[in-house]
């Protein structure tokens, strides 16, 4: 099997690549049945589990004083850190023309859409009261009611239905020669849905032009929305004067973070598609390779973020601050490690050697865990904090109820099952952006040698 | 009106393309319809200026006086009065001028991306779904009276088939 792709491709005709990129389409089977109906009664039992929480009140979950912000919280920041990274390694790889990036886009711009999806629910899910959540809207109304304009709230509103709605744009666009494809390839209801999403696409050449200098602006317009709904998320904390939040690195540390998470969950993603629809020969361990080296780069900025959080608070030695983080140390020891060896130790270590980046199993341990430990740094950057704030008479500590807890696998089930839908619906791997290394591919010969070469985009 | 022939590979494409220009039809009176995106030049020249980002930057505006009169306005119309804290503050103001600003930015974008692509068309123009399965079409648009010509020269060039508005319409892509 080649390294290369473009290898691969330049054996095969344009309608086998189609054949073999779009088999996530063929008809269900029924393992695919079987898992979109677990997934499907894992969502139910959220779905019941907040409804009794509706029904009954705030009580049924762990949350009172003094923490307020609990696992849902710790939920939200973690799926808007997941979402962070798809769209923005895709628009990042568009932008410097990296060519391994064409069979990675669309798992990750896929998951930044479902992840940014399950993280606009959580603030709702938290709320209470969930049936006046109209009232954030500005309505004209007798009561003279009308929203704090002023509340944080209103910022992670507006900039998560911005990066929701550019998101899911910059997915559509990239897909709209695909839907093309697929369309030219579906018959009956499916044509003529296909027929509507594709727009009349045909590939002319002008089409081509508009479409690449589209896709060009695209990513660079995603890329500051991405760093903004981070950093917007990373303010909620740090303009309070709780201690532990209240820091200036908390933007770039939250972004940071976010960027770890989701290069790992691309990572994550690629493992699981890659066996799934036996993409083998497309997905190869070259592409683990240059991503590893991308997470290792991150985890290690992640890891200098961190150490300078800490040792700052060390040395300064502020009382409430230490106090913070001496609880957090001695309270949470457990998942204080486990977070350490996944988000650091364990990636900077692993991801220096080219052959565990190159191993598929290797890089699936290695990026799950980076994801256990990014989980448990948002719980233990949201619990701690609260449990030991200014006034020791408020000190308290919180575990999250069942209700919680069924409302958080839901979310880790309804983010799957969104996935596997799409994989049914829509084509996973960008068939277009893949095909057009076969266009692009030639080989030159140099001297004594056949050189591989690839045309550049401009 | 508008002809298409369908050829197998880009080199018999490239050839009919340079027929067509030697026979005196103008090179912007034909394209290339593919299911990958070519280099230009290698099937047909276009032109790569385009004008979308005008309307993004339009779109861009717009968000951002939207952003700010609906932060700002909302704000000083309806004052919530929280200590000596300003009425129009600052963050909120700002953040939400900055997002409505980026997400006019990107919907401008789409919208003029379609517009410049003229898309979804008014009237369809031909097709064959063999373009994507790797096919490579060549659409010529022209008078009624050069029709025949361009078809001869693509046929004689190698093309699959001729589809021409007449006798296709536009039915394989619905």
């Amino acid at each position: 099997m080649s390294e290369n792709p473009e290898h691969t491709l330049a054996a095969k005709s344009a309608k086998q690549v189609n054949d073999e990129l779009l088999s996530s389409m063929r008809p269900p089977t029924w393992k695919w049945y079987g898992l979109a109906f677990f997934l499907g009664a894992v969502v139910a039992w959220g779905i019941a589990a907040f409804t009794y929480q509706v029904m009954t009140d705030m009580s049924v979950t762990g949350l009172d004083r003094p923490v307020m912000w609990g696992i849902y919280i710790a939920n939200f920041v973690f799926w808007v850190g997941l979402s962070h990274s798809g769209t923005m390694v895709s628009a990042i790889l568009r932008l410097s023309q990296a060519n391994w990036r064409r069979p990675i886009l669309r798992a990750a711009e896929a998951m930044t859409v479902f992840s940014i999806t399950v993280a606009g629910l959580f603030p709702i899910i938290h709320l209470g009261r969930n049936w006046v959540v109209y009232y954030f809207i500005p309505y004209p109304n007798q009561r003279e009611l009308w929203p704090n304009f002023r509340s944080p709230l209103l910022w992670d509103a507006t900039a998560i239905t911005t990066y929701i709605i550019g998101s899911s744009l910059f997915l559509y666009l990239g897909m709209l020669p695909d839907l093309a494809v697929v369309r030219d390839r579906s018959t009956g209801w499916r044509k003529k849905i296909y027929a509507v999403l594709a727009m009349g696409w045909r590939g002319t050449a002008r089409e081509w032009v508009v479409f690449r200098q589209a896709s060009t602006l695209m990513a660079a317009l995603i890329i500051p929305v991405a760093v903004s709904v981070h950093s917007i998320v990373a303010w909620d904390f740090a303009v309070t004067l709780v201690p532990g939040w209240h820091s200036t690195i908390f933007p770039p540390y939250f972004v940071i973070g976010a960027i770890t998470s989701g290069v790992a969950a691309v990572i994550t993603l690629m493992i699981i598609i890659r066996r799934a629809f036996h993409l083998e020969e497309y997905l190869t361990p070259q592409h683990f390779d240059n991503m590893g080296k991308l997470l290792l780069v991150i985890c290690l900025l992640w890891a200098y973020a961190y150490f300078v959080e800490v040792q700052t608070t060390w040395y300064a030695h502020h009382p409430i601050e230490w106090e913070v983080w001496s609880f957090m140390a001695d309270k949470y020891t457990l998942l204080l490690i486990l977070m350490l060896i996944g988000n650091a130790i364990l990636p900077i270590a692993g991801l220096c050697f080219k052959r565990i980046r190159r191993s598929v199993r290797a890089m699936l341990v290695i990026t799950v865990l980076v994801n256990v430990g990014m989980f448990i740094e948002r719980y233990l950057i949201i619990v701690p904090p609260l449990s030991h704030k200014n006034m020791p008479f408020l000190w308290g500590t919180y575990s999250p109820s069942w209700v919680e807890l069924s409302v958080t696998a839901a979310a880790f089930s309804g983010f799957t099952l969104m996935y596997v839908l799409f994989s049914k619906f829509f084509p996973l791997v960008a068939v277009t952006d893949v095909r057009e290394l076969a266009v692009r591919h030639t080989d030159v010969r140099l001297g004594r040698a056949e050189i591989h070469s690839i045309t550049g985009e401009e | 009106m508008e002809t298409l022939g369908t050829f197998k590979n880009v080199e018999t494409a490239a050839r009919a393309v340079e027929n067509l220009i030697r026979a005196g039809f103008a090179e912007r009176e034909i394209t290339s319809l593919t299911s990958a995106p070519y280099p230009d030049g290698v099937i047909v020249k276009t032109d790569q200026r385009t004008w979308f980002r005008w309307i993004s930057l339009t779109g861009a505006i717009f968000g951002a006086l939207a952003g700010f009169a609906l932060a700002a306005g909302t704000a000083y119309l309806y004052p919530v009065q929280t200590g000596h804290k300003s009425i129009i503050a600052l963050y909120p103001t700002g953040i939400i001028t900055y997002e409505l600003f980026m997400l006019f930015a990107i919907l401008g974008a789409i919208v003029g991306m379609f517009m410049e692509m003229k898309l979804p068309p008014w009237r369809e123009g031909v097709y064959d779904p063999a373009i994507g399965e790797g096919a490579i079409g060549i659409s010529v648009s022209t008078t009624r009276d050069h029709l025949n010509r361009a078809e001869k020269i693509m046929q004689d060039a190698g093309a699959l088939r001729i589809t021409s508005e007449e006798t296709h319409g536009t039915g394989d892509r619905q």
